[in-house]
């Protein structure tokens, strides 16, 4: 244990707080720390695979004798399978092996009932029709409404109903805050189910080396978690389960767990006796790999005419299909003194929900941020204003300064709605945030860093790369600590026979690994200085290395490359193997972010057009600015998606999706990409000692809502229904004429 | 999924619709339309007839006044093409909107005149609605934001998919038909066929009957506009789709052809406007009263509500643009 | 069937069933899995390969309709071992995060560039409709695309 004393805060209000070390932990990055290639503006150190062609997906993956499998699914919402019968399907050409789901009790219209591996995917394909699965079909409901009626069809018949409530929650005087109010909104806000829609599908490669030794090739968020699973599924040995995801086409968070199809393709493989290679195709991907949950928030808050908020309160409820989750974050962000809300998921017969960047976020600062707004402009009081009077987030309260002035909040619509014609710009404003600066406390992660006699470094980890740039940071931090251009070093990540590294949920691979990393290359780093320092007549402590060169810092005179420091060795490499710290108390744990959308709306056709977003976020320490930017630029472009486009659409007289593909599930295309100016806000905020926060999620959960409320500075019109369609639009123009809708 | 099958070369156009006639067979010319219908399994022919490889098909040229663009001529290449931008820049217009880049280049004026609805009932192999044998459209009472406000008796309520009908519709343009041994002009507005005709089809084609090619008298000097409205900004199929040509004579507007797209099963004329605007001078006025009457008879579904303010707009827009004469 | 083509500047002959998709023989019989499957149906543009200088969806595009013509896909694109300045660029501006949809926005951005040598952005925007990125690096593609055709015809 060391004391060390930090400078941690934002520019211009840093304090020294004194935090306690784990032993061999390297100093926390804080304010004063001389950074040259952390923070950097570094291109990723993949890109190179990814635009020749030779980054390997888990599509990808060819292997001698391979068999391509494909997936049969039930086209009823509700059913029972009464007979299956394969037999016709397993005497098709090419097939070699055929599995039937264990469940025979389908409850949404797309579920897997049977699986069939053959020499090429059309014979699977074609085999796969030739299963004959007799169905019961079984009354079924798909509407968030319905089914949260009594008499309802039952989605699981030993549950009472399909409404699940949770314990309701409280906090201060509800009554007492809205008596103090001189302002109340009441309001009911919905948002849709969106999909995860992955540019790669879900999809594997099985290998069976062994009956007992298994090889996976995995489009998987979790490496490790995926080993595990696999593990138990077909009671193997971890240590006889290989899984490997060098490159992975997005996951948002439908990549997490081990699907029972996932396992049909390992069991085809066990039972065929040769590789198996499954790729889900588009329409399977939007039905059965998970999805946002859908929302309805109905809701009343007060707050005082000088902008303090004093009451809060919300009833919400959602469908995540046959699944659970559909919890909302709200209230969040702001602190409020009252509070009260109840939530309930409801049951229906649709794919199940899963975690999908930022769960419950997005949906619940919709409402909250259009609550908000709605508060502001009712009291009169300027939205940003508004905001600052009830938050007591630091850095977000700086957040609104720069926003304000990158996006020209003094540009808005004084009076909303207002001007001739039919084409209005408006600005709206929404913050975002995310509770977590990683792995609090997780000591499975561990990275190697091994240092060869021919100069040559490794560091390694297990952790897959989802397209956020860990292998890029996982490098950038090495090199820093070991005073290396990054190009010297040699990355290797997605694979379990490395050191365990986190699955990418909660934004917490980069807070998970960075401290990790810096710790074993300080270790490395550490050895090497104790085999070079007699050679330069000096204390390991007194050395320094970089730009690969090893140098008495007392006396520059005496240096040494490091291919030749590495020479030393002899013919023994240093391999050093770090495990995670538990966080200290640092600063600040909460990551916030504020962003500010300007928007055209046409009244007339209800076409709104995103002209420009400015986004300021934090993340603590910004590893590599360039992909840092990147990953708030695309959550920004998928929020824009979300609020104006995107929705699972189910028929509800027959329970089936009529948009599984990329044409009518409408995601956000070149056209719809506004000006991004993306403001990465550098605050020093302890925690761990690379001083970093996750990023992957914050920035996507209030970019809807800062559309719909520019759509209201523009236009007038208050959209509080997701996605902000033209119908939508033009429906809340007319209500607002006294028209028909 | 697709079932296998096998292509078949015609020799010539003769040959063509010779092979077409053959049980199983199918034509194919871009193959855009034709793939995604095999794709999505709702055809499974044992045969596809390949004209892409007959000659002369490709060709654009302007005689006598009319402009005559082949069947297998690109929608990249009608988009681009220096004489139809002369002659009937709306078409350009409309062929350089549609689909995506990738999709230009391959898809034909032919197939896209052929086209099959995109009505997401139709195109999903689990709902055996009417056009495909089956005795419901579960658009009736279903999922129908997209679908048509115009022929409400049914029995299908498909809007046209096609962007080029909608814009020869307009232009007066006619279709060459060849039925094995000679060719026929039919008009656009005949050409295309309302479901209560045939629900199973969306044009009058026969077996083995070709388009060979689009004639078009040259809209050069007259005022057009070609005007839409998606939900995402591009490479989406319209909301609606609205396309207007008339000429001036003495100031006011003659011969006026407003045409509406993703309204109808057909491209939808308006001729209650259109003789509403004969004689008139088109002013805001004119172009409001022209765009409340195309949308007197609309009968929506019970979601696509939306689409009779959206036309109203749409129209009033494209008139007053062609009168002002703005890029089409 | 044998089908003959040009495939990254080498004649290439390879035997399939006549209604394969190219996208399934550059993937299956000639190994090359640059080019993705992201829909099947043409409307991601991860498939996106160069057939004779235009942007095609291979993944609906006939094989046999590559006869005798010149295929190029991402593999064939950087030259003795040298970027072509698209994809230069797109490592430069971080035009890319999954990866995925790159190959096939990079072949896209190439067709276009072959007859667009000042585009400006908006040109630019119209041109990659047809592709689709689920991360949503479309500011930075935009970016790097104008990027490249500068250094490719100066301007």
């Amino acid at each position: 244990m060391s004391e060390v004393k930090l400078k941690l805060g934002i520019p211009g209000k840093y304090e020294e707080r004194v935090v306690t070390l784990p032993e061999g932990e390297p100093k926390p990055y804080d304010a004063d720390s001389k950074l040259s290639v952390v923070g950097s503006r570094h291109p990723r150190l993949d890109g190179f695979a990814k635009v020749t062609g030779q980054a390997k997906y888990a599509h990808d993956i060819r292997l001698p004798d391979m068999l391509y499998a494909a997936l049969l699914s039930c086209p009823h919402p509700h059913a029972r399978v009464k007979s299956l019968d394969t037999s016709a399907a397993e005497n098709m050409p090419g097939v070699k092996a055929v599995v039937a789901a264990a469940d025979q009790h389908v409850r949404f219209a797309g579920q897997y009932v049977a699986a069939v591996a053959a020499e090429t995917l059309e014979q699977a394909e074609r085999a796969c029709r030739a299963i004959k699965v007799d169905y019961e079909p079984l009354p079924f409901v798909v509407d968030l409404e319905e089914a949260r009626q009594p008499g309802a069809p039952k989605v699981f018949d030993n549950r009472d109903s399909n409404v699940r409530a949770a314990d309701p929650t409280e906090r201060g005087n509800l009554a007492e805050g809205f008596a103090a109010a001189d302002a109340v909104v009441e309001a009911t806000y919905k948002t849709q189910v969106q999909t995860h829609a992955c540019m790669e599908t879900h999809g594997l490669v099985a290998h069976w080396e062994a009956p007992d030794k298994l090889k996976v090739w995995s489009s998987t968020q979790g490496t490790f978690a995926a080993r595990d699973n696999l593990a138990r599924r077909f009671e193997l040995g971890a240590e006889n389960v290989e899984v490997i995801t060098e490159y992975m086409g997005g996951g948002f968070g439908s990549k997490l767990g081990l699907r029972d199809f996932e396992s049909a393709a390992v069991e085809l493989a066990r039972k065929a006796g040769r590789p198996v290679h499954l790729m889900v195709d588009r329409k399977f991907e939007h039905l059965s790999t998970g999805n946002r949950p859908n929302s309805v928030q109905v809701m009343k808050a007060g707050c005082t005419k000088d902008g303090k908020v004093t009451a809060w309160q919300v009833d919400s409820y959602g469908t995540s299909g046959i699944g659970g989750g559909a919890g909302v974050a709200n209230p969040s962000v702001y602190d409020f003194p009252a509070v009260r809300k109840t939530s309930a998921d409801v049951y229906t017969n649709a794919g199940p929900g899963c975690p999908m960047r930022a769960p419950g976020h997005p949906q619940g600062i919709f409402a909250v941020e259009s609550m908000m707004d709605e508060l502001a402009y009712k009291i009169g009081m300027d939205p940003v204003e508004f905001r600052r009077k009830n938050n007591s987030h630091p850095i977000r309260d700086a957040e609104f300064e720069l926003g304000m002035k990158a996006i020209g909040w003094e540009r808005r619509n004084q009076t909303p709605g207002a001007g001739p014609g039919p084409l209005h710009r408006g600005i709206g404003v929404a913050s975002g945030r995310w509770s977590n600066v990683g792995e609090r406390r997780n000591s499975r992660i561990q990275v190697r860093v091994a240092i060869h006699p021919d100069g040559g470094v490794e560091v390694e980890n297990g952790a897959q790369d989802l397209g956020t740039g860990t292998r890029t940071i996982v490098g950038l931090l090495a090199a820093e600590e070991l005073g290396l251009p990054v190009e010297a070093l040699t990355v290797k990540i997605g694979h379990t026979s490395y050191p365990y590294g986190p699955a990418s949920g909660g934004s917490s691979t980069a807070p998970g690994l960075a401290p990790t990393v810096r710790k074993a290359a300080l270790l490395a780093r550490r050895r090497l200085f104790e085999v070079v320092a007699p050679a330069l007549q000096a204390q390991p402590e007194q050395l320094e290395c970089r730009d690969g060169k090893i140098t008495v810092v007392s006396d520059p005179g005496k240096t040494m490359d490091w291919k030749r420091a590495c020479g030393l060795l002899g013919t023994t490499p240093i391999n050093e193997l770090a495990t995670r710290s538990d966080n200290f108390d640092g600063w600040q744990a909460e990551a916030a972010g504020v962003q500010f959308a300007e928007v055209e709306v046409d009244v007339e056709t209800g076409r709104v057009r995103v002209l420009k977003v400015v986004v300021v976020q934090d993340c603590g320490t910004v590893l590599d600015r360039l992909t840092a930017e990147s990953q708030v630029i695309g959550a920004v472009i998928q929020g824009i998606s979300y609020a104006l486009l995107e929705d699972r659409i189910l028929d509800r007289t027959t329970g089936v999706m009529v948009n599984p593909n990329l044409e009518q599930y409408k995601i956000a295309g070149s056209w719809d990409m506004p000006e991004i100016e993306a403001i990465m806000y550098d605050a020093a905020i302890g925690y761990n000692n690379a001083g970093v926060n996750g990023l992957g999620e914050p920035p996507v959960t209030p970019t809807a809502a800062a559309i719909a409320n520019a759509v209201y500075n523009a236009a007038g019109l208050r959209m509080r229904e997701l996605p902000i369609t033209p119908w939508r639009v033009l429906a809340a123009d007319a209500a607002r004429r006294g028209g028909r809708s | 999924m697709t079932t296998p099958f096998t292509y078949l070369e015609p020799a010539g156009l003769a040959d063509a619709s010779r092979l077409a006639r053959q049980e199983g067979a199918m034509l194919k010319a871009g193959g855009i339309d034709l793939l995604d219908e095999m794709k999505e399994g709702l055809v499974a022919p044992e045969k596809v007839v390949r004209l892409s490889a007959l000659k002369g098909m490709d060709r654009i040229e302007v005689k006598n006044g009319k402009l005559r663009i082949g069947a297998l001529v690109t929608l990249a290449t009608v988009a681009a093409h220096k004489q139809v931008r002369e002659h009937a820049r709306i078409l350009a217009a409309a062929a350089g909107q549609a689909a995506t880049p990738q999709i230009r280049n391959a898809a034909t004026v032919g197939g896209n005149l052929c086209q099959r609805p995109r009505c997401w009932y139709y195109r999903h192999e689990d709902f055996p609605c009417r056009k495909k044998g089956g005795d419901q459209c579960f658009a009736e009472t279903g999922e129908n934001r997209y679908h048509a406000i115009f022929a409400a008796d049914g029995p299908c309520h498909i809007v046209h998919p096609s962007a080029l009908g909608t814009a020869l519709a307009a232009l007066g343009g006619q279709i060459l038909v060849f039925d094995g041994q000679k060719s026929r002009s039919v008009a656009v507005e005949q050409f295309f066929a309302l479901p209560s005709v045939d629900v199973t089809r969306e044009n009058v084609l026969q077996p083995g009957e070709i388009i060979e090619a689009v004639e078009i008298p040259s809209a050069k000097g007259k005022k057009s506009a070609y005007h839409k409205q998606r939900e995402r900004l591009a490479a989406d199929w319209p909301l609606a789709e609205v396309a207007v040509v008339y000429e001036v004579k003495n100031g006011a507007a003659d011969g006026v052809r407003l045409v509406l797209g993703h309204a109808a099963p057909i491209p939808w004329r308006c001729p209650t406007a259109e003789s509403y605007l004969s004689g008139k001078k088109i002013d805001a006025g004119a172009a409001a009263e022209a765009a409340r009457l195309a949308m007197a008879a609309a009968a929506p579904l019970a979601q696509n509500e939306y689409k009779v303010p959206l036309f109203t707009v749409l129209i009033a827009r494209a008139l007053m643009a062609a009168e002002k004469g703005e890029p089409a | 069937m044998d089908l003959r083509f040009k495939l990254n500047g080498r004649e290439q002959s390879v035997s399939i069933a006549q209604d394969r998709r190219l996208l399934w023989v550059l993937r299956g019989e000639l190994g090359l899995v640059g080019c993705k499957y992201g829909c099947g149906e043409g409307y991601c543009g991860a498939c996106t390969v160069i057939v004779d200088g235009a942007a095609v969806r291979a993944c609906q595009f006939p094989a046999r309709e590559a006869a005798g013509r010149e295929v190029l896909t991402i593999e064939g694109l950087a030259k003795d071992g040298k970027l072509h300045p698209l994809q230069q660029a797109f490592m430069e501006h971080d035009a890319l995060q999954c990866g995925f949809c790159t190959p096939g926005m990079i072949l896209a951005a190439y067709s276009f560039l072959l007859n667009n040598h000042k585009p400006d952005r908006k040109a630019i925007i119209a041109a990659m409709e047809g592709n689709l990125c689920r991360c949503g690096s479309y500011v930075r593609i935009v970016a790097a695309i104008q990027a490249a055709a500068r250094r490719m015809y100066g301007g």
